[in-house]
Parts: structure tokens; C-alpha cells; sequence
């Protein structure tokens, strides 16, 4: 298994958020996290990321129980995290951000041809702030980023979010490349019904922050199942 | 000739003015820009420099070894109260001032206890040359000197290494910093770290120039203190160089045209004049407007 949550439950201070989750994901799978607003699908990646406390329960990461671990040592082995809103550090230059992404994984060297090969847009802006570009092309500075290093698996959060439809689609693309080309697994938080259907081989349903069912995703074809696990 | 030496003389106190603001406050406006936190121990910190370089100088060593040994010190000290206190406080500006406050009392009223009030010296090194009817300690160029590198040295230090990159992005988004495996509270440490170095380089700097005593750091604080309020936190580096060329300028001329302790005073009306245009400092306002520009 890649990654392995087992009967997790977590939230902020002593407010429950997500609770008694059992989750497996295996090496090179792309598994979507959906469900409706506010059902916890945030605070379950920053569970696996370490950015939200685990009161019980236990996340493993390649064999590795990590549950203990602050979230920069389990940057360092291998989880890459895409948080909702991008996270790009904006006084700083494009390429300032991509170096940074060397913390992801345990490459010594960048490897900032990987991330120009799925998004050249990034190479003619190295010099930029990433404050000041588009909200398609910070998002495919902030995946991109995490390409500079060595990531296992890519916890991608609202990739959609806020971006014009024709750069989802290419991140659509992208994704699905990096997974079958490079072997990278993912788990994606998302609401866009076309891009989770692109994109992933399972879905997971979230509900107050438990997980209520496993659906393949042509399964969301069907109006009626879109409509009570989306609510669209 | 006496014309060309009074000239010469304002320069050189616009430089001496400026070396010592920057000197003073280079250390504080570090930490205060990284981690938004003011140390009013920074002064005390300078005083364990005074202390170390004039012992150890004194112990026979030469006086550049002095004055690193100034700065691993305090550097070390800060280091340590970096790990015990002030870690609690990050980005809490009024609890963190009245910690590192109370910890200034306990540092200077402990080396009072075990030292004594009596003052040490040690000499100011390397002459004077003279201009006319002028005469200049050769001294006081060096400590220009050296507030400049240290300025310079920073400004690359955060602009041009993998730790300065570390540093922003622990400063503009922490939490994001941590998810790229930057150990954000290790920068802070090493940052407190180095701004304390800093401060005590400046003391043991300063030693050569004043009677060295456990309230040795009084004398520095409140200056430093107006200093990095005056150049704000967004660009803190450039806010000091901006703050110390203008509050220096300011000094130099009301010194002249009235005394020396009108020139003092006279930083306090030059930052309250300041803090009216521009609340948050002036390199807030050169960023924002900067920032503007750029939407535009």
C-alpha cells in the first residue's frame, strides 16, 4: 500500500472533523475524495499531510506510521500537498517556489526539467513574482512544484477551484499523465464532476467526515448518485 | 582647508550617526522581520558581546577574534532563549515585548550581581587622521564599514541561498513552508540565532568606543527600538538602510545647528513625523506602493 489510513479520527483542538476514517490507496492509483461542502474532504488531506492533529487512529505512509510525525518530516518522505487555494508563496519569484519544492521527497538535486516537461508556461516565468500570474498558471506552478522533488504520492485539493474551465482540463490531463507515465499516485479532493471523471479510477464519498461509500466513476454518470453525493 | 575639514567633519558624523543606529538595531529588525517579534533583550544580548570582547581582549586575544568571540556568544545566548521563551510568542507582538523585557531586567540586574557595576574599557583601535583643523578616529569608519557589510551581507544571505528561500516562505506562509519539508521552527532558531550574533558583534564592537557596564545595553535599545519601527517589517532589510540614512541625516544637521543632546532628541520628532505618513514603517509603504504599481 502507498498510503493507509486506519480508523482515523481528527480535528482542531478538540472539535471532531473526520471521524473514524478507513481509507487504503494503492501505488499509481488516482482515488477522488468527494462529498458535499463542509463535510471534512480539507481536513482529511491535511490529516494525511500533518496539518491537522489525529486524536486516534493511524496514517501510514509506505509501511511508515507517520501518525507521530510533524508535517515537514513527512514532506521529506515523499508526500507532496497541493492545498486548496495553491499555497504559492507570492513575493516570491516562480522560480524561488519551484526550488523549494526540493523538500518534497529526499532529491538532492531540483529536478526542474520534470516540472517545465508538464508545464512550460513555468520556464518563460521563472524570473516573475508568482503573485502576480493567473490563478490557472499559479496552480500549475504549485503542482509543478512539487514535481521539483522526489513525491510518492500528490494530495491535490480543489484543483479546479477559482480556474478557467480549459487549464482544468489540462490539469486533468496532466494528472492522468504523471500517474500513468510517472507512476505517481494521487488523492484528489474535488467537486467538478467532468475533471473527477478524467481523472480518477475510484471515488470515495465523504459525509460528516466519515466515509459512506466507494464508487467507481462512471457510476456518477447516473443524475440521481451525482445528485446525493455531490449535490449537484 | 578648514572649509574642506568641516565639510569632511559632517560626513563623518552622518556615517558614525548611521554606523550606530545600524549597528545597533541590525540584529533586532532581523528577528523582528522574520518572526514578528521585537526582542527588547537585543540590548542586553550587545552587552554580553561588550562583555565577552573586553574579557577576552583583555585575556590577551587580538581584537578581531574579540569580536567573533563577541558574536558566538551572544549568538549562543539567544539561541537558548530563543528554545526557552521567545518561541511562545511568535507573531505576538505585545506579549513578546513585555517577555523580552522582563528578561532585559533579569540579564542586566544578573550581570550586575555577579560582575559588579564597575565599567570596563577597552581602547579604541587604529588612530585618527586629520583634515585641517579636524581630527577623526579611523575607528568609527570601520564600524560604518562593517554596518554596511552587514547589511549587504543579509540582504544576499536571504536573497541568494536556499536558506534565505526557506526563511520567506516560513515567513509568508508557514503552515505551507512545513509541506514542503522546510523545518520552520529551525529557521526561527537559527534566525534568533544570527540576529543575536549580530547584536553581539555590535557590542563587542561598541566596547571600543564606550565604558563597557551591565547597563551597557540601555544606551542602544530605545534607539534600535525607533530604528525598526521606522523602516517596518515588509522589506526589513531595506527598511533599516532607509530608517538609518534618513534618522542619521536628521541627527547630523540638528546636532550641528544646535547640540548633541537636541540631536538625540530630535530622532524621537524625525520617527513621530514618519510614523504619521507612513504607520507601518517606510519600507510597508515603498512595498505597497510597489505593489500597486504593479496591479496597475
Amino acid at each position: 500500500m502507498m498510503l493507509e489510513l486506519s480508523s482515523v479520527c481528527s480535528g482542531y483542538g478538540r472539535v471532531r472533523i473526520i471521524n473514524d476514517v478507513s481509507l487504503t490507496v494503492s501505488p499509481g492509483e488516482i482515488v477522488a475524495v468527494i462529498g458535499r461542502n463542509g463535510v471534512g474532504k480539507t481536513t482529511l488531506m491535511k490529516t494525511i499531510i500533518g496539518e491537522v492533529q489525529t486524536h486516534s487512529g493511524t496514517v501510514t505512509f509506505r509501511k511508515q506510521d507517520v501518525t507521530a510525525l510533524p508535517t515537514s518530516a513527512r514532506a521529506k518522505l515523499g508526500i507532496g500537498y497541493v492545498p486548496q487555494g495553491r499555497g504559492i508563496f507570492s513575493r516570491l519569484t516562480v522560480g524561488a517556489n519551484l526550488a523549494l519544492g526540493t523538500g518534497v521527497g529526499t532529491a538532492s538535486q531540483p529536478n526542474l526539467e520534470r516540472a517545465f516537461e508538464f508545464f512550460p508556461i513555468l520556464k518563460k516565468r521563472l524570473r516573475q513574482p508568482a503573485g502576480s500570474m493567473s490563478g490557472g498558471e499559479q496552480q500549475q506552478l504549485a503542482i509543478g512544484r512539487i514535481l521539483v522533488g522526489e513525491p510518492d504520492i500528490m494530495l491535490l485539493d480543489e484543483p479546479s477551484e477559482g480556474i478557467q474551465p480549459s487549464i482544468v482540463q489540462e490539469i486533468g490531463r496532466t494528472v492522468r499523465l504523471l500517474s500513468r507515465q510517472q507512476g505517481l499516485t494521487v488523492v484528489i479532493v474535488e467537486q467538478n464532476l467532468s475533471l473527477i471523471q478524467a481523472v480518477a479510477d475510484r471515488c470515495v464519498v465523504i459525509d460528516n467526515g466519515a466515509v459512506i461509500a466507494t464508487l467507481a466513476p462512471d457510476e456518477l454518470d447516473d443524475p440521481e448518485t451525482a445528485k446525493t453525493y455531490l449535490a449537484i | 582647508m578648514d572649509f574642506v575639514g568641516q565639510i569632511v567633519s559632517y560626513f563623518y558624523q552622518y556615517f558614525d550617526n548611521a554606523a550606530f543606529l545600524i549597528l545597533a538595531a541590525v540584529g533586532l529588525i532581523l528577528i523582528y522581520g522574520m518572526m514578528g517579534v521585537i526582542n527588547m533583550a537585543h540590548g542586553e544580548l550587545m552587552m554580553i558581546g561588550a562583555y565577552v570582547a573586553t574579557l577576552t581582549y583583555n585575556a590577551g586575544t587580538p581584537v578581531p577574534l574579540a569580536i567573533a568571540l563577541a558574536g558566538c556568544a551572544a549568538g549562543a545566548a539567544g539561541i537558548i532563549i530563543e528554545r526557552l521563551i521567545v518561541r511562545h510568542f511568535y507573531n505576538q507582538l505585545l506579549s513578546s515585548l513585555v517577555v523580552t523585557w522582563g528578561l532585559s531586567l533579569i540579564l542586566s540586574q544578573g550581570v550586575l550581581v555577579l560582575l559588579g557595576p564597575s565599567t570596563m574599557n577597552m581602547p579604541t583601535p587604529l588612530g585618527s587622521f586629520s583634515v585641517g583643523d579636524f581630527s577623526f578616529g579611523v575607528y568609527r569608519m570601520v564600524l560604518f564599514g562593517v554596518a554596511v557589510a552587514m547589511i549587504v551581507g543579509i540582504w544576499m544571505l536571504f536573497r541568494y541561498t536556499a536558506f534565505g528561500n526557506r526563511a520567506h516562505a516560513a515567513m509568508e506562509n508557514p503552515r505551507m513552508a512545513e509541506a514542503l519539508g522546510v523545518n520552520t521552527r529551525r529557521v526561527y532558531t537559527t534566525t534568533f540565532g544570527l540576529g543575536s550574533a549580530l547584536g553581539g558583534i555590535a557590542g563587542g564592537m561598541f566596547a571600543m568606543t564606550a565604558a563597557v557596564s551591565p547597563f551597557f545595553g540601555q544606551s542602544y535599545t530605545p534607539l534600535a527600538f525607533i530604528t525598526v519601527v521606522i523602516g517596518g517589517g515588509a522589506n526589513a532589510v531595506l527598511g533599516l538602510a532607509y530608517a538609518a540614512a534618513y534618522l542619521a541625516g536628521v541627527q547630523t544637521i540638528t546636532s550641528n545647528v544646535f547640540n548633541q543632546y537636541i540631536g538625540y532628541v530630535s530622532i524621537m520628532a524625525a520617527a513621530f513625523v514618519v510614523l504619521l505618513a507612513m504607520p507601518s514603517g517606510i519600507s510597508d509603504f515603498i512595498e505597497r506602493r510597489r505593489m500597486r504599481s504593479m496591479q496597475r
